[in-house]
Protein backbone atom coordinates (compact mmCIF):
# COMPACT_ATOMS: atom_id res chain seq x y z
CA UNK A 1 0.00 0.00 0.00
CA UNK A 2 1.62 3.27 -0.86
CA UNK A 3 1.03 6.95 0.29
CA UNK A 4 -1.06 7.89 -2.75
CA UNK A 5 -4.19 6.03 -1.10
CA UNK A 6 -4.15 7.70 2.40
CA UNK A 7 -4.10 11.23 -0.14
CA UNK A 8 -6.88 9.58 -2.00
CA UNK A 9 -8.76 9.00 1.47
CA UNK A 10 -8.34 11.96 2.64
CA UNK A 11 -11.80 13.47 1.44
CA UNK A 12 -13.34 10.66 2.68
CA UNK A 13 -11.51 11.26 6.10
CA UNK A 14 -12.87 15.13 5.51
CA UNK A 15 -16.56 14.07 4.93
CA UNK A 16 -16.34 11.82 7.96
CA UNK A 17 -14.92 14.71 10.03
CA UNK A 18 -17.68 17.05 8.78
CA UNK A 19 -19.95 14.37 9.91
CA UNK A 20 -18.86 14.28 13.01
CA UNK A 21 -18.82 17.81 14.15
CA UNK A 22 -22.10 18.15 12.90
CA UNK A 23 -24.23 15.17 13.05
CA UNK A 24 -22.95 13.98 16.86
CA UNK A 25 -24.82 17.64 17.44
CA UNK A 26 -28.20 15.46 16.94
CA UNK A 27 -27.30 12.63 19.03
CA UNK A 28 -26.34 14.87 22.20
CA UNK A 29 -27.00 18.23 21.31
CA UNK A 30 -29.75 19.27 23.59
CA UNK A 31 -28.27 16.51 26.41
CA UNK A 32 -25.19 19.24 26.39
CA UNK A 33 -26.96 22.31 25.51
CA UNK A 34 -29.44 22.34 28.61
CA UNK A 35 -26.09 21.29 30.97
CA UNK A 36 -27.56 17.53 31.78
CA UNK A 37 -24.84 15.82 30.11
CA UNK A 38 -21.01 17.76 30.00
CA UNK A 39 -19.42 17.84 26.57
CA UNK A 40 -16.35 15.51 27.75
CA UNK A 41 -18.73 12.76 28.38
CA UNK A 42 -20.96 12.93 25.31
CA UNK A 43 -17.88 13.35 23.17
CA UNK A 44 -15.98 10.36 24.76
CA UNK A 45 -19.25 8.26 24.73
CA UNK A 46 -20.10 9.63 20.90
CA UNK A 47 -16.81 8.72 19.94
CA UNK A 48 -16.33 5.36 21.28
CA UNK A 49 -19.56 3.79 20.09
CA UNK A 50 -19.48 5.43 16.61
CA UNK A 51 -16.22 3.51 16.14
CA UNK A 52 -17.91 0.46 17.31
CA UNK A 53 -20.95 0.55 15.44
CA UNK A 54 -19.04 1.38 11.96
CA UNK A 55 -16.62 -1.06 12.30
CA UNK A 56 -19.29 -3.77 13.51
CA UNK A 57 -22.21 -2.71 11.69
CA UNK A 58 -21.52 -1.03 8.91
CA UNK A 59 -21.01 -3.07 5.91
CA UNK A 60 -24.99 -3.20 5.77
CA UNK A 61 -25.97 0.01 4.51
CA UNK A 62 -22.33 0.01 2.23
CA UNK A 63 -23.75 -2.83 0.45
CA UNK A 64 -26.25 -0.71 -1.05
CA UNK A 65 -24.30 1.82 -2.01
CA UNK A 66 -22.15 -0.51 -3.69
CA UNK A 67 -25.20 -2.05 -5.56
CA UNK A 68 -25.98 1.81 -6.88
CA UNK A 69 -22.50 2.51 -8.46
CA UNK A 70 -18.91 0.09 -7.25
CA UNK A 71 -16.60 3.06 -7.85
CA UNK A 72 -13.35 1.07 -8.86
CA UNK A 73 -10.61 3.39 -8.70
CA UNK A 74 -9.36 5.58 -5.79
CA UNK A 75 -9.24 8.55 -7.96
CA UNK A 76 -13.06 7.98 -8.98
CA UNK A 77 -13.89 7.89 -4.39
CA UNK A 78 -11.83 10.40 -3.93
CA UNK A 79 -13.54 12.72 -6.40
CA UNK A 80 -16.80 11.35 -5.23
CA UNK A 81 -16.15 11.91 -1.81
CA UNK A 82 -14.45 15.36 -2.15
CA UNK A 83 -17.87 16.90 -4.06
CA UNK A 84 -20.22 15.14 -1.66
CA UNK A 85 -17.89 17.28 1.11
CA UNK A 86 -18.45 20.55 -1.58
CA UNK A 87 -22.11 19.78 -2.04
CA UNK A 88 -22.79 19.31 1.68
CA UNK A 89 -19.95 22.85 2.73
CA UNK A 90 -22.22 25.04 -0.42
CA UNK A 91 -25.77 23.07 0.62
CA UNK A 92 -24.52 24.90 4.73
CA UNK A 93 -23.27 28.12 3.62
CA UNK A 94 -27.42 28.43 2.07
CA UNK A 95 -28.24 27.17 5.36
CA UNK A 96 -30.75 24.61 3.73
CA UNK A 97 -31.18 21.04 5.57
CA UNK A 98 -28.20 18.51 4.66
CA UNK A 99 -28.08 15.05 4.20
CA UNK A 100 -24.51 13.36 3.70
CA UNK A 101 -26.66 10.44 2.40
CA UNK A 102 -28.14 11.99 -0.23
CA UNK A 103 -24.57 14.25 -1.32
CA UNK A 104 -22.73 10.77 -1.65
CA UNK A 105 -25.71 9.15 -3.55
CA UNK A 106 -25.83 11.72 -5.70
CA UNK A 107 -22.03 11.51 -6.58
CA UNK A 108 -22.25 7.70 -7.19
CA UNK A 109 -24.69 8.44 -9.67
CA UNK A 110 -22.19 11.42 -11.27
CA UNK A 111 -19.36 8.92 -11.23
CA UNK A 112 -22.59 6.40 -12.97
CA UNK A 113 -22.58 9.13 -15.68
CA UNK A 114 -19.27 9.87 -16.18
CA UNK A 115 -17.86 6.21 -15.85
CA UNK A 116 -21.35 5.22 -18.11
CA UNK A 117 -21.80 2.37 -16.16
CA UNK A 118 -25.87 2.08 -15.62
CA UNK A 119 -27.69 3.29 -12.48
CA UNK A 120 -29.73 0.67 -10.73
CA UNK A 121 -32.85 2.36 -11.14
CA UNK A 122 -34.68 -0.49 -8.52
CA UNK A 123 -31.84 0.40 -5.92
CA UNK A 124 -31.82 3.94 -6.55
CA UNK A 125 -35.70 4.13 -6.00
CA UNK A 126 -35.76 2.18 -2.75
CA UNK A 127 -33.26 4.49 -1.69
CA UNK A 128 -35.15 7.43 -2.73
CA UNK A 129 -37.99 5.67 -0.98
CA UNK A 130 -36.66 5.77 2.20
CA UNK A 131 -35.37 8.81 2.32
CA UNK A 132 -39.08 9.89 2.00
CA UNK A 133 -40.10 7.45 4.57
CA UNK A 134 -37.15 7.97 7.91
CA UNK A 135 -38.42 11.39 8.61
CA UNK A 136 -41.83 9.59 8.47
CA UNK A 137 -40.87 6.62 10.71
CA UNK A 138 -39.16 8.68 13.09
CA UNK A 139 -42.02 10.69 13.51
CA UNK A 140 -44.22 7.97 14.44
CA UNK A 141 -41.97 6.39 16.89
CA UNK A 142 -41.53 9.84 18.53
CA UNK A 143 -45.19 9.94 18.71
CA UNK A 144 -45.65 6.66 20.14
CA UNK A 145 -42.61 7.21 22.74
CA UNK A 146 -43.94 10.49 23.39
CA UNK A 147 -47.09 9.99 24.53
CA UNK A 148 -46.01 6.47 26.17
CA UNK A 149 -43.66 8.33 28.01
CA UNK A 150 -45.89 11.55 29.20
CA UNK A 151 -48.50 8.53 30.14
CA UNK A 152 -45.83 6.86 32.45
CA UNK A 153 -44.55 9.47 34.40
CA UNK A 154 -47.84 10.95 34.96
CA UNK A 155 -49.03 8.03 35.98
CA UNK A 156 -46.06 7.03 37.96
CA UNK A 157 -46.01 10.21 40.12
CA UNK A 158 -42.40 10.42 40.59
CA UNK A 159 -40.39 13.26 41.85
CA UNK A 160 -39.25 15.91 39.74
CA UNK A 161 -35.65 15.57 40.87
CA UNK A 162 -35.91 11.91 40.41
CA UNK A 163 -37.12 12.12 36.79
CA UNK A 164 -34.14 14.60 36.27
CA UNK A 165 -31.97 11.73 37.46
CA UNK A 166 -33.36 9.16 35.17
CA UNK A 167 -33.23 11.53 32.37
CA UNK A 168 -29.88 12.06 32.67
CA UNK A 169 -29.15 8.28 32.68
CA UNK A 170 -31.87 7.53 29.42
CA UNK A 171 -30.29 10.50 27.58
CA UNK A 172 -26.67 8.82 28.05
CA UNK A 173 -28.03 5.25 27.42
CA UNK A 174 -29.78 6.35 24.33
CA UNK A 175 -26.70 8.38 23.03
CA UNK A 176 -24.98 5.51 23.26
CA UNK A 177 -27.29 3.36 21.54
CA UNK A 178 -27.59 6.56 18.96
CA UNK A 179 -23.90 6.91 18.38
CA UNK A 180 -23.27 3.02 17.78
CA UNK A 181 -26.20 3.35 15.02
CA UNK A 182 -25.11 6.49 13.43
CA UNK A 183 -21.96 4.79 13.22
CA UNK A 184 -23.21 1.45 11.93
CA UNK A 185 -25.35 3.31 9.26
CA UNK A 186 -23.49 6.61 8.48
CA UNK A 187 -20.08 5.40 8.05
CA UNK A 188 -21.34 3.88 4.34
CA UNK A 189 -20.96 7.87 3.52
CA UNK A 190 -18.20 8.18 4.62
CA UNK A 191 -16.43 5.53 3.50
CA UNK A 192 -18.45 3.72 1.47
CA UNK A 193 -17.21 5.08 -2.00
CA UNK A 194 -13.96 3.47 -1.37
CA UNK A 195 -14.91 0.07 -0.63
CA UNK A 196 -14.12 -1.33 -3.96
CA UNK A 197 -11.31 0.65 -4.60
CA UNK A 198 -9.55 0.70 -1.49
CA UNK A 199 -6.30 -2.22 -0.90
CA UNK A 200 -6.84 -3.04 2.58
CA UNK A 201 -6.60 -6.33 4.01
CA UNK A 202 -7.52 -8.37 7.26
CA UNK A 203 -5.76 -7.10 10.50
CA UNK A 204 -5.16 -9.19 13.28
CA UNK A 205 -5.22 -6.72 16.08
CA UNK A 206 -4.52 -9.65 19.03
CA UNK A 207 -6.63 -10.46 21.63
CA UNK A 208 -9.02 -12.70 19.01
CA UNK A 209 -9.88 -8.97 17.40
CA UNK A 210 -9.22 -9.64 13.80
CA UNK A 211 -10.82 -7.01 11.62
CA UNK A 212 -11.58 -7.63 7.71
CA UNK A 213 -10.09 -5.18 5.22
CA UNK A 214 -13.49 -3.37 5.12
CA UNK A 215 -13.62 -3.18 8.85
CA UNK A 216 -10.12 -1.81 8.71
CA UNK A 217 -11.70 1.28 6.57
CA UNK A 218 -14.64 1.90 8.51
CA UNK A 219 -12.09 1.63 11.78
CA UNK A 220 -10.40 4.82 9.84
CA UNK A 221 -13.60 6.32 9.05
CA UNK A 222 -14.71 6.09 12.09
CA UNK A 223 -12.02 7.30 14.15
CA UNK A 224 -12.11 10.51 11.29
CA UNK A 225 -16.07 10.70 12.44
CA UNK A 226 -14.80 10.70 16.74
CA UNK A 227 -11.99 13.41 15.55
CA UNK A 228 -15.28 15.43 14.09
CA UNK A 229 -17.17 14.80 16.97
CA UNK A 230 -14.11 15.55 19.84
CA UNK A 231 -12.46 18.90 17.68
CA UNK A 232 -15.58 20.46 16.05
CA UNK A 233 -19.00 19.21 17.73
CA UNK A 234 -19.01 21.38 20.73
CA UNK A 235 -20.04 24.81 19.52
CA UNK A 236 -22.58 23.08 17.56
CA UNK A 237 -24.04 20.60 20.09
CA UNK A 238 -24.46 24.15 22.24
CA UNK A 239 -26.10 25.61 19.81
CA UNK A 240 -28.48 22.82 18.97
CA UNK A 241 -29.34 22.72 22.64
CA UNK A 242 -29.96 26.19 23.63
CA UNK A 243 -31.09 27.78 20.50
CA UNK A 244 -32.47 26.15 17.51
CA UNK A 245 -34.80 23.31 19.52
CA UNK A 246 -36.33 24.33 22.77
CA UNK A 247 -37.30 21.16 24.27
CA UNK A 248 -37.27 19.78 27.61
CA UNK A 249 -34.58 16.78 28.35
CA UNK A 250 -37.25 14.31 27.98
CA UNK A 251 -38.71 15.02 25.03
CA UNK A 252 -34.67 15.45 23.88
CA UNK A 253 -34.65 11.79 25.06
CA UNK A 254 -37.64 10.81 22.76
CA UNK A 255 -36.23 12.57 19.79
CA UNK A 256 -32.61 10.48 19.93
CA UNK A 257 -34.39 7.58 21.01
CA UNK A 258 -36.65 7.75 17.77
CA UNK A 259 -33.70 8.71 15.38
CA UNK A 260 -31.66 6.37 16.66
CA UNK A 261 -33.46 3.64 16.76
CA UNK A 262 -34.84 4.50 12.77
CA UNK A 263 -30.64 4.98 12.16
CA UNK A 264 -30.38 1.27 13.43
CA UNK A 265 -33.71 -0.13 11.53
CA UNK A 266 -32.12 1.16 8.73
CA UNK A 267 -28.17 -0.55 9.54
CA UNK A 268 -29.12 -4.05 11.45
CA UNK A 269 -28.41 -6.51 9.00
CA UNK A 270 -29.19 -8.86 12.25
CA UNK A 271 -32.31 -7.31 12.07
CA UNK A 272 -33.19 -7.98 8.21
CA UNK A 273 -31.95 -11.44 8.55
CA UNK A 274 -34.55 -11.86 11.49
CA UNK A 275 -37.41 -10.48 9.93
CA UNK A 276 -36.66 -11.79 7.11
CA UNK A 277 -36.14 -15.25 8.38
CA UNK A 278 -40.27 -15.04 10.29
CA UNK A 279 -41.46 -13.35 6.60
CA UNK A 280 -41.85 -10.43 8.25
CA UNK A 281 -41.78 -7.00 6.31
CA UNK A 282 -38.18 -5.79 6.20
CA UNK A 283 -36.24 -2.44 5.98
CA UNK A 284 -34.07 -1.83 3.12
CA UNK A 285 -30.16 -1.13 4.55
CA UNK A 286 -29.70 2.25 3.70
CA UNK A 287 -27.65 5.37 4.84
CA UNK A 288 -30.26 8.28 6.07
CA UNK A 289 -29.59 11.48 7.32
CA UNK A 290 -29.76 11.59 11.16
CA UNK A 291 -30.57 15.26 10.60
CA UNK A 292 -33.86 14.30 8.73
CA UNK A 293 -34.91 11.67 11.51
CA UNK A 294 -34.58 14.31 14.02
CA UNK A 295 -36.68 16.81 12.23
CA UNK A 296 -38.98 14.04 11.45
CA UNK A 297 -39.60 13.14 15.47
CA UNK A 298 -39.64 16.84 16.49
CA UNK A 299 -42.39 17.40 13.68
CA UNK A 300 -44.34 14.01 14.81
CA UNK A 301 -44.50 15.33 18.75
CA UNK A 302 -45.00 18.78 17.74
CA UNK A 303 -48.10 17.26 16.07
CA UNK A 304 -48.64 15.05 19.26
CA UNK A 305 -48.61 17.94 21.27
CA UNK A 306 -50.62 21.12 18.93
CA UNK A 307 -50.00 21.66 15.35
CA UNK A 308 -49.40 25.44 15.47
CA UNK A 309 -45.49 25.33 16.87
CA UNK A 310 -44.77 23.78 13.70
CA UNK A 311 -42.99 26.00 11.10
CA UNK A 312 -44.11 24.36 8.30
CA UNK A 313 -41.59 26.01 5.77
CA UNK A 314 -38.76 23.65 7.33
CA UNK A 315 -40.53 20.72 5.79
CA UNK A 316 -40.64 22.66 2.35
CA UNK A 317 -36.90 22.75 2.54
CA UNK A 318 -36.38 18.97 3.58
CA UNK A 319 -38.13 18.07 0.56
CA UNK A 320 -36.37 20.79 -1.47
CA UNK A 321 -32.73 19.54 -0.46
CA UNK A 322 -34.09 15.69 -1.31
CA UNK A 323 -33.59 17.03 -5.02
CA UNK A 324 -31.29 19.59 -4.70
CA UNK A 325 -28.48 17.82 -3.21
CA UNK A 326 -27.76 15.09 -5.10
CA UNK A 327 -28.65 17.05 -8.15
CA UNK A 328 -26.06 19.20 -7.45
CA UNK A 329 -23.54 16.45 -5.99
CA UNK A 330 -24.14 14.46 -9.05
CA UNK A 331 -23.24 17.36 -11.16
CA UNK A 332 -20.43 18.47 -9.32
CA UNK A 333 -18.81 15.10 -9.24
CA UNK A 334 -19.00 14.50 -13.16
CA UNK A 335 -17.27 17.83 -13.83
CA UNK A 336 -14.64 16.94 -11.31
CA UNK A 337 -13.77 14.19 -12.29
CA UNK A 338 -13.20 15.05 -16.16
CA UNK A 339 -10.71 17.56 -14.65
CA UNK A 340 -9.02 15.00 -12.60
CA UNK A 341 -9.27 12.56 -15.68
CA UNK A 342 -8.00 15.26 -18.44
CA UNK A 343 -5.84 18.01 -16.12
CA UNK A 344 -4.32 15.47 -13.99
CA UNK A 345 -3.99 12.39 -15.71
CA UNK A 346 -5.88 10.02 -13.15
CA UNK A 347 -7.76 6.77 -13.87
CA UNK A 348 -11.14 8.08 -12.47
CA UNK A 349 -12.79 4.52 -13.23
CA UNK A 350 -11.87 1.09 -14.85
CA UNK A 351 -13.86 -0.05 -17.78
CA UNK B 1 -16.44 10.74 34.78
CA UNK B 2 -20.19 10.23 34.34
CA UNK B 3 -22.77 12.39 36.04
CA UNK B 4 -24.59 9.84 37.11
CA UNK B 5 -23.54 7.74 39.60
CA UNK B 6 -24.38 6.51 43.22
CA UNK B 7 -23.67 10.23 45.00
CA UNK B 8 -25.68 12.08 42.64
CA UNK B 9 -28.81 9.74 43.31
CA UNK B 10 -28.18 9.98 46.97
CA UNK B 11 -27.68 13.80 46.62
CA UNK B 12 -31.18 13.91 44.76
CA UNK B 13 -32.55 11.99 47.47
CA UNK B 14 -31.41 14.63 50.27
CA UNK B 15 -32.29 17.24 48.53
CA UNK B 16 -36.18 15.63 48.20
CA UNK B 17 -36.80 14.98 51.67
CA UNK B 18 -34.95 18.87 51.90
CA UNK B 19 -37.95 20.39 49.57
CA UNK B 20 -40.65 17.92 51.45
CA UNK B 21 -39.22 19.20 54.56
CA UNK B 22 -39.47 23.04 53.39
CA UNK B 23 -42.95 22.26 52.45
CA UNK B 24 -43.90 20.91 56.08
CA UNK B 25 -42.83 24.17 57.96
CA UNK B 26 -45.54 26.22 55.71
CA UNK B 27 -48.11 23.95 56.79
CA UNK B 28 -46.67 24.24 60.33
CA UNK B 29 -46.58 27.95 60.21
CA UNK B 30 -50.16 28.44 59.10
CA UNK B 31 -51.26 26.10 61.70
CA UNK B 32 -49.05 27.51 64.25
CA UNK B 33 -50.08 31.16 62.90
CA UNK B 34 -54.28 30.29 63.33
CA UNK B 35 -53.48 28.79 66.88
CA UNK B 36 -51.74 31.79 67.57
CA UNK B 37 -54.16 34.16 66.62
CA UNK B 38 -57.12 32.94 68.40
CA UNK B 39 -54.85 32.77 71.80
CA UNK B 40 -54.27 36.47 70.71
CA UNK B 41 -57.87 37.36 70.74
CA UNK B 42 -58.89 35.30 73.96
CA UNK B 43 -55.58 36.42 76.01
CA UNK B 44 -53.51 38.93 74.56
CA UNK B 45 -49.98 38.72 74.78
CA UNK B 46 -50.06 35.76 77.03
CA UNK B 47 -47.28 33.28 77.78
CA UNK B 48 -49.13 30.92 74.97
CA UNK B 49 -48.94 33.10 72.72
CA UNK B 50 -45.35 34.31 73.07
CA UNK B 51 -44.63 30.64 72.82
CA UNK B 52 -46.40 30.42 69.66
CA UNK B 53 -44.84 33.08 68.67
CA UNK B 54 -41.29 32.05 69.27
CA UNK B 55 -42.32 28.83 67.52
CA UNK B 56 -43.37 30.84 64.20
CA UNK B 57 -39.94 32.99 64.71
CA UNK B 58 -37.83 29.38 64.84
CA UNK B 59 -39.82 28.09 61.53
CA UNK B 60 -39.40 31.09 59.87
CA UNK B 61 -35.54 30.95 60.25
CA UNK B 62 -35.09 26.79 59.89
CA UNK B 63 -37.52 27.54 56.74
CA UNK B 64 -34.93 30.23 55.59
CA UNK B 65 -31.69 27.33 56.07
CA UNK B 66 -33.77 25.28 53.64
CA UNK B 67 -34.05 27.78 51.01
CA UNK B 68 -30.78 28.22 51.14
CA UNK B 69 -29.71 24.76 51.08
CA UNK B 70 -32.27 23.51 48.54
CA UNK B 71 -30.71 27.16 46.36
CA UNK B 72 -26.99 25.84 46.84
CA UNK B 73 -27.89 22.05 46.24
CA UNK B 74 -29.88 22.87 42.41
CA UNK B 75 -26.72 25.08 41.35
CA UNK B 76 -23.72 22.97 42.77
CA UNK B 77 -25.05 19.41 41.31
CA UNK B 78 -26.28 21.08 38.63
CA UNK B 79 -29.40 19.58 39.03
CA UNK B 80 -32.90 20.41 36.91
CA UNK B 81 -31.29 22.51 34.42
CA UNK B 82 -34.27 23.50 32.51
CA UNK B 83 -36.54 24.20 35.22
CA UNK B 84 -33.67 25.28 38.01
CA UNK B 85 -34.85 28.59 37.90
CA UNK B 86 -38.10 28.29 38.08
CA UNK B 87 -37.88 25.76 41.15
CA UNK B 88 -35.62 28.77 42.61
CA UNK B 89 -38.35 31.34 42.33
CA UNK B 90 -41.02 28.72 43.83
CA UNK B 91 -39.17 28.41 46.96
CA UNK B 92 -38.55 31.72 47.41
CA UNK B 93 -42.39 32.94 47.28
CA UNK B 94 -43.01 30.17 49.36
CA UNK B 95 -41.04 31.65 52.03
CA UNK B 96 -42.15 34.82 51.00
CA UNK B 97 -45.56 33.56 52.83
CA UNK B 98 -43.61 31.98 55.89
CA UNK B 99 -41.81 35.57 56.21
CA UNK B 100 -45.63 36.91 56.44
CA UNK B 101 -46.61 34.79 58.50
CA UNK B 102 -43.84 35.68 61.44
CA UNK B 103 -43.95 39.34 60.50
CA UNK B 104 -48.19 39.63 61.21
CA UNK B 105 -47.43 36.89 64.27
CA UNK B 106 -45.12 39.76 65.63
CA UNK B 107 -46.73 42.66 64.81
CA UNK B 108 -49.75 40.93 67.00
CA UNK B 109 -46.72 40.77 69.56
CA UNK B 110 -44.98 43.86 69.22
CA UNK B 111 -48.45 46.47 68.68
CA UNK B 112 -51.21 44.23 70.81
CA UNK B 113 -54.14 46.11 68.92
CA UNK B 114 -57.37 46.13 71.39
CA UNK B 115 -59.57 44.37 69.49
CA UNK B 116 -63.25 44.79 70.13
CA UNK B 117 -64.99 41.42 71.01
CA UNK B 118 -67.56 41.70 68.06
CA UNK B 119 -64.88 41.79 65.88
CA UNK B 120 -63.23 38.01 67.25
CA UNK B 121 -65.28 36.16 65.09
CA UNK B 122 -64.37 37.89 61.48
CA UNK B 123 -60.83 38.16 62.28
CA UNK B 124 -60.61 34.29 63.03
CA UNK B 125 -62.07 33.48 59.95
CA UNK B 126 -59.96 35.48 58.15
CA UNK B 127 -57.01 34.44 59.63
CA UNK B 128 -58.43 30.87 59.16
CA UNK B 129 -59.11 31.54 55.28
CA UNK B 130 -55.81 32.98 54.98
CA UNK B 131 -54.07 29.81 56.62
CA UNK B 132 -55.95 27.95 54.64
CA UNK B 133 -54.76 29.43 51.62
CA UNK B 134 -50.99 28.81 52.65
CA UNK B 135 -51.92 25.19 53.14
CA UNK B 136 -53.28 24.97 49.54
CA UNK B 137 -50.57 26.40 48.35
CA UNK B 138 -48.33 24.38 49.84
CA UNK B 139 -50.34 21.13 48.83
CA UNK B 140 -50.01 22.51 45.23
CA UNK B 141 -46.47 23.16 45.39
CA UNK B 142 -45.35 19.77 46.56
CA UNK B 143 -47.90 18.44 43.98
CA UNK B 144 -45.63 20.40 41.15
CA UNK B 145 -42.98 18.42 42.06
CA UNK B 146 -44.84 14.81 42.61
CA UNK B 147 -48.30 15.07 40.95
CA UNK B 148 -48.55 17.75 38.41
CA UNK B 149 -52.30 16.76 37.98
CA UNK B 150 -53.33 17.79 41.16
CA UNK B 151 -51.24 21.04 40.76
CA UNK B 152 -54.88 22.31 39.55
CA UNK B 153 -57.01 21.12 42.06
CA UNK B 154 -55.06 22.58 44.47
CA UNK B 155 -54.93 25.47 42.67
CA UNK B 156 -58.55 26.24 41.94
CA UNK B 157 -58.95 26.14 46.19
CA UNK B 158 -56.40 28.72 46.60
CA UNK B 159 -58.21 30.76 44.02
CA UNK B 160 -61.50 30.12 45.67
CA UNK B 161 -60.53 30.89 49.30
CA UNK B 162 -58.49 34.19 48.49
CA UNK B 163 -61.63 35.45 46.91
CA UNK B 164 -63.47 34.58 50.03
CA UNK B 165 -60.66 36.34 52.25
CA UNK B 166 -60.89 39.02 50.17
CA UNK B 167 -64.58 39.63 50.60
CA UNK B 168 -63.93 38.99 54.45
CA UNK B 169 -61.16 41.83 54.40
CA UNK B 170 -63.94 44.42 52.99
CA UNK B 171 -66.40 43.47 55.24
CA UNK B 172 -64.00 43.92 58.28
CA UNK B 173 -62.88 47.34 57.11
CA UNK B 174 -66.57 48.71 56.31
CA UNK B 175 -68.11 47.22 59.75
CA UNK B 176 -64.41 48.85 61.13
CA UNK B 177 -64.38 52.39 60.10
CA UNK B 178 -68.56 52.32 60.57
CA UNK B 179 -67.67 51.61 64.07
CA UNK B 180 -67.60 54.41 66.85
CA UNK B 181 -63.57 53.36 67.58
CA UNK B 182 -61.21 56.34 67.68
CA UNK B 183 -59.75 56.94 64.46
CA UNK B 184 -56.49 55.63 65.66
CA UNK B 185 -58.15 52.17 66.43
CA UNK B 186 -59.69 51.76 63.21
CA UNK B 187 -56.56 52.85 61.21
CA UNK B 188 -54.31 50.34 63.58
CA UNK B 189 -57.48 47.81 63.53
CA UNK B 190 -57.45 47.73 58.92
CA UNK B 191 -53.74 47.69 59.07
CA UNK B 192 -53.95 44.20 61.02
CA UNK B 193 -56.43 43.12 58.78
CA UNK B 194 -54.62 44.05 55.80
CA UNK B 195 -51.60 42.43 56.28
CA UNK B 196 -53.37 39.30 57.25
CA UNK B 197 -54.96 39.30 54.17
CA UNK B 198 -52.19 40.37 52.46
CA UNK B 199 -50.71 36.49 52.98
CA UNK B 200 -53.70 35.11 50.67
CA UNK B 201 -52.94 37.44 48.22
CA UNK B 202 -49.13 36.32 48.46
CA UNK B 203 -50.30 32.82 48.28
CA UNK B 204 -52.56 33.68 45.31
CA UNK B 205 -49.49 35.45 43.07
CA UNK B 206 -47.39 32.05 43.79
CA UNK B 207 -50.58 29.93 42.48
CA UNK B 208 -50.09 31.84 39.37
CA UNK B 209 -46.80 31.51 39.10
CA UNK B 210 -46.88 28.15 39.84
CA UNK B 211 -49.35 27.12 37.09
CA UNK B 212 -47.00 28.62 34.29
CA UNK B 213 -44.39 26.59 35.53
CA UNK B 214 -46.44 23.32 35.56
CA UNK B 215 -47.13 23.87 32.07
CA UNK B 216 -43.52 24.14 31.19
CA UNK B 217 -42.92 21.03 33.40
CA UNK B 218 -45.33 19.35 31.75
CA UNK B 219 -43.77 17.14 28.72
Amino acid sequence: MDLSFFFFLSSGLFLGWSLGASDASNIFGTAVGTKMVRFRTAALISSIFIIIGAVYAGSGASQTLGHLGSINTLPGAFMSALAAALTIYWMVLASMPISTSQAIVGAIIGWNFFADKPTDISVLSQIIGTWIFCPILSGIIAVLLYVTVRFLFRMAHIHLLRQDCYTRAGLIIAGAFGAYALGANNIANVMGVFVAAAPLHEVDFGFGIVLSGTQVLFLIGGIAISVGVATYSQKVMRTVGSSIMKMSPLIAWVVVVSQSLVLFLFASQNLKHFLVEHHLPSLPLVPVSSSQAVIGALIGIGLARSGKTLHWDILGKIALSWITTPIIAAGVCYISLFFLQNVFGQTVYLP
Amino acid sequence: MFHINASLFSKTKTLESKIDLFHDKLLDAAMTFKRAVQIFLNESRSDAYRKLSKQIKQIEHDADGLRRDIENNLYSHNLIPDLRADVLQLVENLDRIINKFDEVTYKFYAERPEIPTEYHGRINELCNLSSECAENTARASRAFFRDLSAVRDYSQKVYFIEHESDISTHRLNEAIFDSDLPLANKLQLSGFINEIADIADIAEDFIDALLIFAIKRDI
